[in-house]
């Protein structure tokens, strides 16, 4: 499987400068205090991995990765390990970068928030990213955003339509029980989610013709 | 013999398209031309071979193992070049090594580097900047350099220029030089495989028309050129096909030999294998 993360990696390399553009874009709005710097994460880490998928797609990599050992397996799991990597690497350089900025605009920083938006950036990010893949897989990268995009507008639509109805409050209050321990139990949840993801990704792939 | 590739009523069937109790083996040590054109399933049975896309029926065994309950490990002894293009084009040839030093076991770097010195391809550059040609050698180099023993290559010389294509012909004819690796080939340069090839095998609208060695094609099959008059005394049982030409006819036959001990005809051609393809393919068959 590494070989495949390696290839991965490697075809993150076209975005490195996209990336580093976009970092002073957002480090010069960190600074002046109008953006929070934590945004980038999901942004990144969507934007990245998607664009492996489409070198993948344009080059017919996965139909070679089929004739590798255990490459239908591997090239799918390599995916998600590649996406937890490229996560926690942008989470650290996040936070490093949040901390910094924080400490232009006051002498007291509040780490506690800066954790809990990374946390909550890093579950968001992955709930995504676990609902894209397999749709990804069944359907190839340039279907899969068509379907992504009604997805996301549908979403929005029935989420604004629901909101009408529900108090979100007490969805909460639901949750409550959690008390401090939300952040481990967001940290699980993202984990599971990828799990699973990656559990249908696999019987996509290992059925999938190319 | 023993045979590294052995076929047996392999089906598959499509909307449009379909391969039919597709069967043909191919020794240890050999290297079989696979032809026929466009469309006629080339390609479709390649990719079942390797489980690219699932076979509805049929039995294929790679290295003497069945082609699915030891998937993995057969892999790890084949060499593999699609016919299209595979290899992300941002990457460059020295990422390739990175990558697949990771995923061959077998995978070795030095042999990878000295054929990328051989063919002049640059280690730094991406594949993007590479022409059509140098992407295939690439290609064809990676699928050679984990020392596999057998070799499934789709159209492997297309796009090559002819001194390229010597080359990758060479080197495949030094790949079978232990007696024991092999090579399966599509191909539409036919005078390629005039050269290299020791088997043919010859696939027309998803169903093998005919699988043998090349010398018995090219030395017993010919083409008897001849006058309608002559052809109407010929039994259809001794042709496979004829095509009838503005003054004269074209008799595709299975054995040279036999043919002259009962027919008076003189006119008898070598064959080549395009003109295998044409006759059998456009050619006409009595009833």
């Amino acid at each position: 499987m590494l070989g495949f993360i390696k290839k991965d990696f490697a075809l993150m390399k076209n975005n490195f400068m996209l990336l580093v553009i976009l970092l002073v874009f957002y480090i010069a709005m960190g600074i002046s205090g109008e953006i929070d710097i934590s945004i980038i994460l999901p942004f990144i880490s969507v934007l990245v991995m998607i664009s492996t998928f489409s070198y993948d797609d344009f080059n017919h990599w996965n139909a070679y990765a089929s004739c590798l050992p255990d490459g239908r397996k591997n090239c799918v799991k390599a995916k998600y390990v590649a996406t937890i990597l490229l996560i926690f690497l942008v989470t650290t350089i996040t936070m490093v970068l949040s901390i910094l900025l924080s400490s232009l605009h006051t002498k007291n920083i509040d780490y506690t928030y800066i954790l809990y938006t990374m946390v909550g950036e890093i579950f968001g990010t992955i709930l995504v990213l676990s609902i894209m893949y397999p749709i990804i897989y069944k359907f190839g990268i340039e279907r899969a955003r068509i379907i992504i995009f009604i997805m996301v507008f549908g979403i929005g639509i029935l989420g604004g339509f629901l909101l009408n109805f529900i108090d979100v409050a007490n969805i909460l209050n639901l949750f409550s029980f959690l008390k401090n321990d939300w952040v481990i139990t967001l940290i699980l949840s993202s984990l599971l989610l990828l799990y699973i993801s990656c559990q249908i990704s696999l019987k996509i792939q290992q059925k999938k013709e190319f | 013999m023993k045979n590294i590739l052995e076929v047996k009523n392999l089906n598959k069937k499509y909307d449009n398209f379909e391969l039919k109790d597709v069967s043909f083996s191919l020794p240890e040590g050999m290297i079989m031309g696979f032809i026929g054109e466009n469309g006629a399933g080339k390609t479709t049975t390649i990719k079942a071979l390797l489980n690219i896309i699932k076979k509805d029926s049929g039995e294929i065994q790679l290295l003497g193992r069945d082609h699915l309950k030891e998937e993995k490990q057969i892999k790890e002894e084949i060499g593999v070049v699609l016919d299209d293009m595979f290899f992300p084009e941002i990457l460059t040839a020295r990422d390739i090594n990175r990558i697949m030093k990771d995923v061959y076991k077998t995978w070795d770097s030095n042999l990878f580097n000295q054929y990328l010195e051989k063919f002049l391809l640059p280690s730094n550059k991406p594949i993007k900047t590479f022409s059509k040609g140098m992407r295939k050698k690439l290609e064809i180099i990676t699928a050679l350099a984990h020392h596999p023993k057998l070799l499934i290559l789709d159209e492997p010389t297309s796009g090559l220029d002819p001194i390229a294509r010597t080359e990758v012909l060479d080197l495949f004819q030094d790949f079978i030089q232990n007696e024991t690796c092999s090579i399966l080939l599509s191909s539409h340069m036919t005078t390629d495989l005039e050269h290299i090839a020791d088997y043919i095998t010859f696939i027309n609208q998803g169903k093998i028309l005919l699988s043998k060695t090349k010398d018995e094609i090219l030395e017993q099959y010919g083409i008897v050129k001849c006058r309608e008059e002559e052809f109407q005394k010929i039994d259809p049982k001794d042709y496979i096909r004829y095509k009838k030409n503005k003054y004269q006819y074209e008799i595709l036959i299975e054995n040279q030999q036999e043919f002259k001990k009962k027919y008076d005809i003189k006119t008898i051609d070598k064959m080549t294998l395009d003109d295998l393809m044409i006759l059998m393919i456009k050619g006409e068959k009595s009833c």
